[in-house]
């Protein structure tokens, strides 16, 4: 082991210290949170719409919807039949060390249809990407790990797409385990590289297949952090001269999370208001028809965040087989059972790396070449797989 | 090249037996009794093993499946028919094959580590049981099931082979088990109903 431990006991201790005095204060402060959730639930649309224009394009809060911002809601039966659909994906990054320079992505999909008693129709899709065309960007640069990141992320929305197909116009709910909004496009967005921009458009091409279907889509979220919700109060409690872009923007008290606020405000198995989540990007999901909207659900005695389309939130009958159907999925497992599942067959582990590098090895002595890794990855394996000895 | 997916990997070999696990679905499950291999002395042969136990392994969503109040059909269906479930299986050696010999005694070094085990194809379990000398071996490995596991094992050796030849084959066995347990009739009668049954 080459951390050596006995130097960070103390910063390990002021973590701990610190992780209990915020969670003390983040606490205290729910009580004032809840009294503003009620406030801007009371305030005024014109006024806070107003207030929202001000904030500018850059302020990352919440749009209210049709629902009441305080109210909540109880989860619909669930249905006698639904068919219940996650992807999810990993990836191995590109590797100049390695033998070959290549990068693979891998999907792994179920499908669970309710109410059959058959067992789920289980699939993984490995790719591997080595050519020219995969590897070097319109830049003349490498791909790096956040165009894999991404690839991947559209790789699993056009897995949904095909399930969504597959299940045959009837009713559904396409799960995905993380939000709607594709990350990397929101952090480029004021210039994104032609190869994000692409893969936004697939992306948004997928999500619009999978409307084309019966099946509902959203994304979950474990453990949220945002705080879209705690920005609206906080906005809707200046006065309406002074918001300005800079004003908004004041990060919430003590870390309070959305989360945090919701845990007191949600029982077992409600959801709160759907709400929109502001950003550059999620106006350009709205531009085609997608734009994500989100809600908390408390499911198995935590609060999580669930994004969906508006097509989705906007439609009681799609919206109540989202509700009812995270529940169920959420009941045995705490997360979507068919999340769990769909990693469980993305996930690429060492085990398997070093069987796909043994795999590659054989293949390049195959066509004459003789795999050769860098002297930096050698010189890795030789130290990492340090013989212990052990005394006494 | 075996045409079936490997049932096992080795972990831990003797010249009298190895055991293996791997990740496997239900449909794919080996069968108590069943003849396997797994390639030892660098490939040159391969040791065969008769399946004596297998166990499955804890597995912790299983495990929370198991404690959830009544899971839905679907998710049991999930673990018993679909998602592959860590197993192992532990086998007694019975023979080797080398140059495409069978051989009914126990071979000179036990598998490789992590070799793959596969099962015996029809036409490998029909040749290998051609000759019965392995039910000594069997018969005098201790602490198991052995009267189950050659009823079991003979059965499967019989399903291997037309149906036309399958009674034939049962009597011939029932016949060399009389002769290595003349000495204790109760045993020797409870193998033969054994092996009558389907």
């Amino acid at each position: 082991m080459s951390l050596d431990l006995p130097q960070l006991l103390q910063p390990v201790d002021d973590l701990s210290a610190f992780a209990a005095r915020r969670a003390e204060e983040s606490a205290a402060a729910i009580p004032a949170a809840q009294r503003s959730l009620h406030a801007a639930a009371r305030a005024d649309p014109e006024i806070l719409n107003r207030k929202i224009a001000a904030a500018g394009a850059g302020w990352r809060g919440a749009r209210p919807t049709d629902e009441r911002l305080d109210a909540t809601f109880s989860p619909p039966a669930h249905p006698a039949e639904l068919h219940v659909l996650g992807a999810d994906g990993s990836q191995v990054y590109a590797d100049r060390h390695a033998a070959a320079y290549y990068y693979l992505i891998n999907v792994g999909g179920l499908h669970l249809h309710y109410g059959s008693g058959e067992p789920p129709r289980a699939f993984t899709r490995p790719a591997i990407f080595f050519r020219d065309e995969d590897l070097q960007t319109a830049s003349g640069g490498m791909v790096d790990d956040t165009l894999v990141k991404t690839r991947r992320d559209v790789a699993e929305m056009q897995a949904l797409a095909e399930l969504a197909a597959a299940a045959g116009g009837r009713p559904g709910l396409a799960l995905l385990d993380n939000g709607l909004v594709l990350w990397q496009a929101s952090q480029e967005h004021h210039a994104p590289r032609p190869e994000v921009r692409e893969l936004l458009q697939a992306y948004l091409r997928a999500m619009a297949a999978v409307q084309a279907t019966q099946v509902s889509l959203a994304g979950f979220i474990n453990r949220p952090r945002n705080a879209n919700l705690l920005a609206l109060f906080a906005l809707a409690e200046m006065p309406d001269d002074k918001v300005t872009p800079e004003s908004a923007r004041r990060p919430p008290p003590a870390g309070l999370t959305d989360r945090s606020l919701m845990k007191g405000l949600l029982d077992e198995g409600q959801r709160s208001a759907r709400f929109t989540p502001l950003s550059p990007l999620n106006q350009t999901f709205a531009d085609k028809g997608q734009e994500v909207q989100a809600f908390y659900l408390k499911a198995a005695g935590d609060v999580a965040r669930v994004e969906v389309p508006a097509w989705v939130g906007e439609d009681s009958e799609a919206l109540g087989r989202v509700h009812a159907g995270l529940l169920e999925q959420c009941r045995v497992t705490g997360i979507p059972y068919v999340l769990v599942r769909a990693h469980e067959l993305a996930v690429v582990r060492p085990a398997d790396r070093q069987t796909l590098d043994q795999l590659v090895a054989a293949a390049l002595t195959r066509h004459g070449l003789l795999p050769e890794i860098s002297q930096k990855s050698r010189t890795k394996r030789w130290t990492s797989n340090r013989r212990r000895h052990v005394i006494g | 090249m075996p045409t079936s997916a490997p049932i096992g990997r080795v972990t831990r070999c003797s010249i009298q037996g190895f055991d293996g696990g791997i990740r496997l679905t239900h449909p794919d499950r080996p069968s108590f009794g069943a003849l396997c291999k797994a390639a030892a002395q660098q490939g040159a042969s391969d040791v065969i093993g008769l399946i004596y136990d297998i166990n499955i392994q804890d597995d912790e969503l299983a495990r929370q499946l198991a404690a959830a109040d009544a899971p839905a059909a679907e998710l049991r269906a999930d673990q018993q028919f679909v998602r592959p479930i860590p197993i192992e299986i532990r086998t007694l050696t019975v023979g080797f094959v080398a140059g495409g010999r069978f051989e009914q005694r126990l071979p000179p070094q036990p598998p490789i580590t992590l070799a793959e085990i596969y099962p015996l194809e029809s036409e490998e379990v029909r040749q290998f049981t051609e000759r019965l000398d392995f039910l000594t071996l069997v018969l005098a490995a201790p602490q198991l099931p052995v009267d189950h596991l050659l009823a079991a094992c003979l059965r499967q050796a019989a399903l291997a082979r037309p149906e036309s030849a399958r009674r034939a084959f049962l009597i011939d066995a029932g016949r060399a088990c009389a002769r290595l347990l003349a000495g204790d009739l109760a045993r020797l009668n409870q193998l033969v109903q054994d092996l009558g049954q389907p």
